[in-house]
């Protein structure tokens, strides 16, 4: 089509050839022109082919998982934790399910979310920042973490923020699992806590597991048996938008929640109540006591059937309690977490009598059948003993000794023990279980007690001051021999120490958890069968003549507890042994560990009252109640028994 | 002058009809076609949830704006650029007071406008002004190029281009005066200005940018506002960027890798459909369509827009004159650049400067121009084939 033809008549008129210019123009090329601006084109779109390239087949898998990243949510289902219940089933502890107040703070910026923070701190009578602080300060330790501004909501808070959905934006109601206690504060201590994981546990808890902000056991049987009351969260992976609302096809996959399993224990709610009910007159009516505690466990197996401390707390209370009631529960002085059943040690005191007279009888310093002249004092090595009240008991074997809690007929024993080689006191009350602790199944708070010897001895003498109390001297053997000097005990140990008397001669682990059951009753694991056991070695005719001797103290004419066990019908018959614990600082602690019925025993309690005075006044009527719940009888019948002269 | 089949008058309408589309260059005029019919096809499955009472919204209104623009074509087949030379300087004037009056109306409402309200209709006169300015800079350099002294050429054509381009940098519309800067430069460089404009021109502009990007700004002026520049800047590292343009390129780019080879289909695009994906039916277009279709269909979109502009380059190769060859030009780097700067923002080389995607992207005003624009080069194209280029 080209065409050769002269200069078309449309050319512009400056195209024409005119006279020469001064300024030669050099010709335009448009070919070339042309030609680089189709380069340019083309170089322009090979670029782009090749960044796609770059984008889509070389980087395609990354940006494939940040796709789905975008569009997947994990979508948690809180799981409720499982009950625990009393060896009858009745619930201690159960979940309940509440609608807790949440905020999402990826949601809550700028002013809009500031007035929602404001509207909603106020509405629930808040200062206007109370709410807005609550995030912020969650926000430094958890961010991007939903933030629970108030749990377990009123039925009106809840109509108040779904009525406002609109103007709440990043504000929620979610489902969540409370503790609820039927029983109050029935066994506080032993159930123990729940509560956020602690800081510095979270990588602990996290590889096990568990999400940042589940909830978990913090004490007692909450902790120890954490494994199986715990409830694993369901997840959903649901599609979501940009607007993080859910799309079309849903739920994507699905772990449902797993509730938690239920834990049944071996205290019996029944006896537990009578014990801390017990306890709690015992210390408000002596107008001296700072506290007391108890343990009740079945002799033949370590089932602990109740175990309570008082004072005691509301377990609740660190769970919907303000921060102040933590605070004050965690600092006052009446120490009311401590365990005192477990973690209270005091001097054993008369209690302790049983064990060093197995001890003299098993190691021959005492032969059966042998009366020791039992005065008001002894002399020995230059040094006057007293006995209690300096009462003269006359010549009298082990057994009546045991009835009247006879001090001097123990330094005697003591004397012997001394006296001899080796160690018989320390030995017999480490085989009793004592100086360690029993290995009952709670996380913590167990102590160990403490069985003096030569090593503790120099490992707490002042050399400089007092070079010579860095051995182990006559007087301590003589002040062990009727519990006092050092040894130190816990309720739980000498409740595991007597057991072994009234079993017939086997140590026993105590044990809280009985059994894990699932939610139609049947057993999915034996927590006490499996609890060890181990022979004490003691001979039978120690046991009879210790056994008959702790039968006459709360029986005999001169027993130190027949008053409050002499009246109980034959069939309650009680065995058992008072004490009462020098205090250098007061009051005089009060003991009593006795079983039931005494021809096959089926209880055994253990109880002490700090500054609760003597044994049989103050600490022998806690048992006495306590056993009466267990195997049936009136508490009005203890103290029923004859007055000892 | 010459007459050629396609401008006798009479016969029947099914004769003016076959005559009107005889001679076209039919690999442009089928390509523009191919597509905007895909863009439709795109805009449907990429609006489907966007409006729950109304699933076919933008697909049924970008439907109605590619008839309205074939329609606009076929008219233009028929535009005597010759004559119409004639009314150069009023067709200028017309397009300075359109945009002027959306300056106007724009600043006394709130924020940016683009568009003038006609009733229902909303027209953006700086889009049809980037045809009407590629053919007033074309016939300006025509009458002028062997009268005029180059160097007062060039920035005479550069200041006639400047007047409607500032009005629209000023809407604010940084895109769109972009494109008139493209139109002008090509235009100045088909017509064989001499290179050392271009390469003073584009030493001022890279001067101008630091300024305004980056010198000033630290002084203390801003000549832009705080969110053109986060998008101008956005590209060089959209990770570091938390701003809502950055998000866009990010989620862009994922939108685009995500696709892979082969793509997720239109049921799978999840960036797309979950509105991960902003402006997926309008400046973002070409991301949907990686996604959806993967490297093998956005390479295939890519395929398409060369052979358009390939068709250009032909035809403004083989323009029968002069003012059609730098018509041509202009329209050709029209096309060229939005093309190259939709997609290349879209893949993340490119700054975010609002420009949609030539025959893809949901819009009235661009469409209608593109079309225009693919018109006004058929003819072109049919008169340079059948009367060829002139020479000299």
């Amino acid at each position: 089509m080209s065409t050769t033809s002269p200069i078309p008549p449309d050319l512009p008129s400056g195209d024409e050839p005119g006279p020469p210019r001064r300024r030669i123009r050099r010709p335009p090329r448009p070919v070339l022109r042309m030609a680089s601006f189709t380069m340019a084109v083309l170089l322009l779109l090979g670029v782009l082919v090749a960044r796609l390239w770059f984008l889509q087949v070389i980087g395609g898998g990354d940006y494939q998982e940040r796709a789905e990243a975008n569009r997947l949510r994990t979508v948690i289902t809180e799981a409720p934790r499982g009950a625990i219940t009393d060896r009858n089933g009745a619930p201690l502890v159960t979940s309940r399910e509440v609608l807790n107040l949440v905020a999402e703070p990826s949601q809550l910026t700028g002013t809009k979310g500031a007035g929602a923070l404001r509207r909603l701190s106020v509405a629930l009578g808040h200062p206007p920042g109370y709410f807005a602080a609550k995030v912020k300060k969650s926000g430094e330790s958890r961010p991007f973490e939903a933030v629970v501004l108030e749990e377990d909501t009123t039925p009106e808070l809840q109509a108040y923020v779904e009525e406002r959905r609109a103007q709440l934006p990043g504000i929620s109601l979610e489902a969540a699992y409370v503790r609820d206690y039927p029983e109050g504060t029935a066994a506080a201590h032993v159930l123990g806590y729940t509560g956020p994981i602690p800081a510095e546990k979270a990588e602990e808890y996290g590889s096990r597991g568990y999400l940042g902000n589940e909830t978990v056991g913090r004490a007692g049987m909450e902790a120890e048996y954490e494994e199986y009351l715990r409830g694993i969260a369901g997840r959903e992976q649901v599609e979501v938008d940009a607007r993080g609302e859910v799309v079309g096809r849903g739920i994507l996959s699905q772990t449902p929640p797993r509730p938690g399993q239920t834990l049944r224990l071996s205290i019996d709610v029944k006896v537990q109540k009578a014990l801390e009910a017990a306890l709690r007159d015992e210390v408000r009516g002596s107008g001296t006591s700072t506290g007391a505690a108890g343990v009740a466990i079945d002799p033949t197996t370590g089932a602990v059937l109740a175990l309570a401390s008082y004072p005691t707390y509301d377990p609740d209370v660190f769970q919907s309690g303000s921060p102040r009631e933590v605070r004050r529960l965690l600092t006052s002085p009446a120490r009311p977490l401590l365990d005192r059943a477990i973690g209270g040690e005091y001097p054993a005191a008369s209690t302790f009598k049983a064990i060093t007279a197995t001890a003299a009888i098993e190691s021959g310093l005492y032969k059966p059948g042998e009366i020791i002249e039992s005065p008001g004092s002894v002399v020995l090595y230059k040094t006057r003993f007293k006995g209690f009240n300096e009462t003269d008991h006359g010549k009298i074997g082990v057994s009546e000794a045991l009835e009247v809690s006879s001090d001097t007929f123990f330094y005697e024993i003591g004397d012997r023990s001394y006296r001899v080689r080796g160690w018989p006191l320390q030995d017999w009350s480490r085989k009793f279980g004592l100086g360690r602790p029993t290995g009952l199944d709670t996380v913590e708070g167990e102590s160990a007690g403490l069985v003096p010897d030569l090593a503790y001895k120099r490992r707490t003498c002042d050399r400089a001051v007092d070079p010579i109390n860095c051995s182990w001297r006559p007087g301590d053997s003589i002040n062990m021999s009727i519990g006092q000097g050092n040894v130190l005990v816990t309720p739980i140990q000498m409740a595991v120490a007597y057991a072994a008397i009234a079993n017939g001669g086997t140590v026993v682990t105590p044990t809280l958890g009985r059994a894990v059951v699932d939610a139609d009753g049947r057993v999915l694991r034996d927590l006490l069968s499996a609890r060890a056991k181990r022979p004490l070695g003691i001979s039978e005719q120690s046991l009879r003549l210790v056994r008959t001797g702790l039968r006459r103290a709360a029986n005999g004419n001169g027993g130190t507890a027949t008053p409050v066990f002499g009246g109980l019908p034959e069939q309650f018959r009680v065995e058992g042994k008072t004490g009462t614990a020098e205090n250098p600082s007061g009051i005089d602690h009060a003991w009593y560990v006795g079983y039931a019925p005494a021809d096959d025993p089926k209880i055994l309690v253990a109880v002490v009252v700090e500054r609760g005075g003597q044994g049989a006044n103050s600490a022998a009527p806690v048992v006495c109640r306590a056993i009466g719940a267990y195997v049936g009888f009136s508490a009005d019948t203890c103290g029923t028994g004859a007055k000892v002269n | 002058m010459a007459t050629f089949p396609g401008e006798i008058g009479g016969g029947s309408a099914r004769a003016r009809t076959q005559s009107a589309v005889a001679g076209l260059d039919w690999w442009l005029l089928g390509s523009a076609i191919a597509v905007s019919g895909f863009g439709v096809y795109v805009v449907r499955v990429a609006t489907d949830g966007d409006i729950p009472s109304d699933p076919g919204y933008f697909f049924t209104r970008q439907v109605a704006y590619t008839l309205i623009g074939l329609v606009a074509l076929f008219f233009t087949l028929r535009l005597d650029l010759e004559r119409l030379s004639r009314y150069v300087w009023t067709l200028y004037a017309m397009l300075i007071a359109a945009v002027g009056i959306v300056l106007v109306l724009g600043s006394s409402a709130r924020g940016s406008t683009r568009w003038i309200e006609l009733g229902p209709l909303r027209l953006q006169p700086s889009e049809l002004g980037k045809v009407i300015i590629a053919f007033v800079l074309a016939v300006i350099v025509v009458e002028r190029i062997r009268s005029m002294d180059s160097a007062r050429l060039s920035l005479f054509v550069a200041g006639i281009a400047a007047v409607p381009a500032g009005i629209v940098f000023l809407q604010p519309d940084l895109g769109t005066s972009l494109v008139y800067a493209a139109i002008t430069v090509a235009i100045l460089w088909v017509a064989g200005q001499p290179i050392t404009h271009f390469i003073v021109a584009g030493t001022v502009v890279v001067t101008l940018v630091a300024l305004v990007l980056y010198i000033l700004p630290a002084a203390g002026v801003n000549v832009l506002k705080p969110y053109q520049v986060d998008r101008l800047t956005a590209f060089v590292d959209s990770g570091a960027d938390r701003s809502e343009t950055g998000y866009q390129l990010e989620q862009s780019k994922v939108a685009i890798g995500s696709g892979g080879a082969f793509g997720k289909g239109p049921s799978g695009a999840t960036q797309t459909i979950n509105d991960f994906l902003p402006e997926h039916h309008t400046d973002f277009i070409f991301a949907v369509v990686a996604e959806m279709f993967g490297f093998l269909g956005a390479g295939l979109l890519i395929a398409l827009y060369f052979v358009v502009i390939w068709r250009c380059l032909v035809i403004m190769r083989q323009a029968h004159t002069e003012l059609e060859r730098l018509v041509a030009a202009g329209l050709t780097a029209m096309l060229a650049f939005e093309v190259f700067v939709n997609i290349g923002m879209n893949v993340g080389i490119m700054p975010i400067t609002g420009i949609p995607l030539p025959f893809m992207s949901y819009g009235g005003s661009h469409t209608l121009t593109n079309l225009v624009a693919v018109g006004v080069l058929l003819r072109i194209g049919r008169r340079g084939r059948e009367l060829g280029p002139r020479t000299r």
